[in-house]
């Protein structure tokens, strides 16, 4: 059996390779994607895994001329009160010496978390102690500062033994739980009473549980702020002593921010199962609650799983909330920030990420391998003219219960936001104003994102518009990985793209940390895989047979492509160029590690004024942003709608 | 009401439902008597499955009144009616077993388990199916699915069945089989079934009445015999099957007997049902199986009804040999059975056409 699998599988690959050869233009193109693909895909995340799997010294190295013959004797003579003298000096963690026949060294590897500096001086002051008794054999003393990386366990078991480090995963996880469970049980009540409901509430649930999606990501934790903060509206009004800051308010910013994307999947489920299922069960004497929990729910519930894998990983990916919102609390994706930022702890930032990635790379196999293929989507028939049934109250009075609250809580947020962007400041002075539209340094935030989310829109599309035309219509071997390492630069959180591009990127020859051209870069290969699945989708529309009809016309392939193939894939290169360019405009988390002074982006911008308390310049910056965000998905629903390509 | 006395179990007074502008079901009235299988037939859109909602509980009559023993159930919701429906698709249940599936509308009524399983056990071998209780619906053929979609049906042990296009999704040969099942099934459980179907073929050879619909109104309800020799008008004459029509005048009367001009000459039919005067315009309907084909110089005696014609095209579909002929200045279709017997007649030879006596009228 596996036997005959093995030479199957070789069999297959050695066809590919002899297929894929006999094309040259295709081995050229497919050589030019791959080496992208991993070179800025592939290489940072492995970067990443590599580094969490080292430890750097800091180390200090005593050079000390020597004037004796080599002398077994002679040396142990000299070697022994030297490091006698560095004895005492501490954060020594390993002392090796070397000698040559002129040179006595010694490297002194100190703690990790030691202070080079410290080290060094101490160091001095050893030498200078013992001098006297070192000078008949020792020269001129040398010293330099280093580094020394090597192979270790020992960031990870740093990891496990100290809370503040171990906590941030439990929290992240505890926080992704709580907010997959919560954002199932709403959407699931909005897709309900929308699809069922009664007439007047299906429009505002609709629009209510899409309408955060034109939000860039943390805007709710930026109204909680506003109203619940410490000087928030509801904290002054009614004195509360205590605010929205950590675990309640990164709740309720996430569970508003991730609706959009569960309300949208469970209400695709439930539009799918059609209502032929539901007939025949109340035709068969089921109550309506019978129904739903009989019925509705275990059918709808592989498609509710596939939302739920997905909130869960927007949510242990989430940057923005987290990071404005999160108070005390520390978080996986936004402690990997800090560690690096404020303790340049590279190695850790490395290890947060490796938990960062575990949990996507479980959810991808979850998804795979135990959901795929279990979707009762594919239920025949025709519509029936049915007519919506009333919900009985037993149903509706709960799910309403649900729905309303959220509602109102996300109409409220985006009046805050309205409120801040236009007052002074909000709550101590509440004129009427427009000075927080008339930033400058906002204003420039605001170009350098319009250039950067573009020019990553000009990217993405084309890689990954290729990459689908030759995933899906092409013969070359190890397809899937091709397919696997282009997808996961969405799939893994934007952090570890970051941090992966600092260690990857940080040293010559591919030294491209601190240009604008590495952030236009990270954005437009993490956003591939929405070209690529524009584009799979398109072409899996377009029947083969027309480019066969081509070919036979005596078209050459070239020509195929670019006469054929490109024109009836032109509208997924302009969705994956809209989708890039809106998601670019609201980009944060991996971006925050590449940015450098003079090169800000609106969305981060954002996110340091409202750090520092300038709520109302965030949210002037934030409408400025909507708008713009607004503007693009309305042009790519109109594509969407007018070329049939799916765009998420 | 006493229930014993009434010999219909379910009437429709009047039930007329509108979806916006359109009129879906246009003031129907019609009646089932216990133990019959009616078939609601006609184009798609006519209104058929729309009917059959109404009275499963899934559409709501804007006017009438839906009767099922006695007992007004119009305003009554599906999960409260004695009727259970067949689906075209079947629905079944995917994530169930087949013995879940059968047995579902028995739990939901809390019936005992030991009753439950035997109650599936026993429909199980009904449809022919013992033994795959634990199957999934994935794993059957559409055939078989039909049969479980069917026990499940039954058993709530329902006052009328409404099967809803239940073979439209099998093969030709599965679908004479099955209605042939589902015929006999109603014959021995004395079931009182509403089957809906758009296949005129099959309306005819499965029911006891057909209620022939189009456009959401009831054109005739008559047995399959009445309804194919005598279709009540254009509709209905060229929905069952293939038809001639002869358009003519009457040009006298005697006895029970007229005698009726056409283009191609005189035709002595009985006369119609309706009151006929000489000097009336009307119409021949002839079936195309109800005209006999003889050489040209056939000698004939005076007494038949026989027309001139030409072969245009003579094509053979193995049971039957179907011509089209033109005489005069139409087109005329006739079937021969058994082409075996005399041969086939070649394209473009000159032959007559035998109208037998029972010509059915209609008025132009």
């Amino acid at each position: 059996m596996s036997t005959s699998f093995q030479s199957n599988f070789f069999y297959n690959l050695a066809e590919d390779i002899r297929h894929f050869l006999r094309n040259p233009g295709l081995v050229a193109v497919t050589s030019v994607v791959s080496i992208l693909i991993i070179l800025f895909i592939g290489f940072p995340i492995g970067s990443v895994l590599v580094r969490s799997f080292t430890v750097t010294f800091p180390t200090v190295t005593v050079q000390c001329q020597h004037n004796l013959s080599t002398n077994a004797d002679a040396e142990k003579r000299i070697t022994q009160p030297i490091l006698a003298a560095f004895k005492p000096i501490k954060g020594i963690e390993e002392t090796r010496t070397t000698t040559d026949p002129e040179h006595l060294v010694i490297i002194l590897r100190f703690r990790k978390d030691w202070d080079d500096l410290r080290g060094l001086h101490d160091t001095k002051r050893a030498i200078e102690k013992f001098k006297r008794r070192l000078d008949p054999f020792v020269g001129k003393i040398k010293y330099q500062l280093g580094q020394e990386t090597i192979k270790s366990f020992a960031t990870y078991k740093d990891f496990f033994s100290k809370s503040y480090y171990y906590k941030a995963l439990r929290n992240s996880i505890v926080l992704a739980v709580v907010t997959t469970t919560l954002v199932v049980f709403i959407a699931f009540c909005f897709a309900f009473l929308g699809l069922k409901g009664p007439g007047f509430i299906k429009g505002p649930l609709r629009v209510l549980g899409l309408i955060p999606l034109i939000a860039p990501p943390f805007i709710f934790a930026l109204a909680l702020i506003l109203i619940g903060g410490r000087g928030g509206i509801f904290t002054k009004l009614f004195h509360l002593p205590y605010n929205i800051y950590g675990w309640p308010g990164v709740i309720t910013a996430q569970v508003i921010t991730f609706l959009p994307l569960g309300y949208l999947m469970i209400e695709n489920v439930l539009r799918s199962l059609g209502t032929n299922l539901e007939d025949a069960a109340s035709d068969m004497r089921a109550r309506d609650v019978d129904v739903l929990f009989k019925i509705t729910i275990p059918l709808a519930m592989p498609g509710i799983l596939k939302a739920a894998l997905l909130v869960f990983l927007m949510s242990i990916a989430d940057f923005g909330n987290p990071m404005l919102i999160g108070g005390n609390v520390s978080f996986l994706a936004t402690d990997a920030y800090l560690l690096w930022i404020s303790e340049n702890n590279i190695e850790m930032a490395a290890v947060f990420c490796v938990f960062l990635i575990l949990p996507s790379m479980i959810m991808f196999i979850i998804h795979e391998y135990v959901l795929k293929g279990k979707m009762y989507t594919t239920i025949g028939g025709k519509p029936q003219q049915s007519e919506r049934r009333k919900i009985t109250p037993k149903i509706f009075y709960p799910m309403i219960g649900i729905a309303t609250p959220v509602s109102l809580m996300i109409v409220l947020c985006f009046g805050m936001i309205f409120l801040g962007a236009f007052t002074k400041i909000l709550m101590i002075d509440n004129t009427f104003t427009l000075e927080h539209f008339q930033s400058t340094n906002g204003f420039r935030s605001l170009i350098t994102s319009v250039k950067f989310a573009f020019s990553a829109a000009l990217i993405a599309p084309i890689i990954g518009v290729t990459i689908s035309y030759i995933l899906v219509r092409k013969r070359i071997p190890f397809k899937r990985v091709l397919e696997f390492v282009s997808l996961l630069g969405f799939a893994v959180p934007g952090t570890v793209m970051g941090v992966g591009y600092i260690i990857a990127f940080n040293s010559p020859p591919l030294k491209l940390t601190g240009t604008f051209i590495i952030m236009i870069i990270n954005e437009a290969f993490r956003n591939l895989s929405v070209s690529l699945e524009a584009g799979s989708s398109k072409l899996h529309q377009i029947d083969i047979a027309i480019e066969e009809a081509a070919v036979d016309m005596g078209a050459s392939a070239f020509r195929t492509f670019t006469r054929i193939v490109l024109p009836l894939i032109s509208s997924a290169l302009v969705a994956g160029f809209l989708y890039t360019f809106m998601v670019g405009m609201i980009a944060v988390s991996a971006v925050i590690f590449l940015i450098t002074p003079g090169n800000n982006l609106a969305s981060l911008y954002i996110l340091a004024v409202a750090e520092e308390g300038f709520l109302g310049m965030a949210c002037a910056i934030s409408i400025m942003l909507i708008v713009v965000v607004v503007l693009c998905l309305g042009t790519l629903k109109l594509i969407s709608k007018y070329t049939k390509t799916e765009v998420f | 009401m006493a229930k014993g006395n009434y010999s219909a179990i379910l009437e429709l007074k009047n039930i007329t439902k509108r979806f916006g502008n359109l009129v879906a079901i246009n003031d129907i009235s019609f009646s089932l008597e216990q133990g019959k299988l009616v078939t609601f037939v006609g184009p798609s859109g006519c209104g058929k499955t729309t009917l059959l909602r109404a009275i499963s509980g899934f559409v709501e009559p804007d006017e009438g009144e839906i009767i099922l023993e006695g007992e007004d159930i119009t305003k009554t919701p599906p999960n409260a009616r004695d009727t259970a429906m067949v689906f075209q698709n079947y629905a079944l249940f995917p994530h169930l077993t087949l013995a879940q599936n059968i047995g579902f509308g028995l739990r939901i009524m809390k019936k005992p388990k030991k009753e439950i399983d035997e109650a599936v056990e026993g429909l199980l071998s009904l449809v022919q199916m013992d033994g795959l209780g634990e199957r999934k619906p994935h794993e059957l053929s559409g055939g078989q699915q039909q049969r479980v979609a069917l026990a499940r049906a039954l058993s709530l042990r329902p006052k009328i069945l409404l099967l809803d296009e239940p073979l439209s999704n099998l093969d030709a040969n599965l679908r004479i089989s099955m209605r042939e099942e589902v015929r006999k099934l109603q014959r021995r459980l004395d079931l009182s079934i509403i089957f809906v179907t758009h296949d005129q073929e099959e309306a005819m050879s499965i029911s006891d009445l057909l209620v022939v619909m189009d456009n959401g109104i009831v054109k005739q309800i008559g047995s399959p015999t009445e309804v194919y020799e005598h279709p009540i008008d254009d509709f209905v004459a060229n929905f069952i099957g293939y038809i001639n029509f002869f358009p003519g005048k009457v040009i006298d009367i005697s006895g029970d007997q007229m005698n009726f001009k056409i283009s191609q000459g005189n035709l002595k039919v009985a006369l119609p049902p309706f009151k006929v005067s000489v000097g009336d315009r009307l119409r021949a309907v002839i079936r195309p199986e109800s005209i006999d084909i003889a050489d040209a110089e056939t000698k004939l005696s005076d007494d038949e009804n026989v027309i001139e014609g030409r072969i245009d095209v003579a094509m053979y579909i193995g049971s039957i040999i179907r011509y089209t002929i033109t005489t005069g200045d139409q087109i005329v279709y006739l079937d021969e059975t058994d082409p075996q017997y005399r041969g086939i007649f070649q394209e473009g030879k000159k032959v007559r056409l035998i109208l037998k006596k029972r010509i059915h009228m209609l008025p132009e």
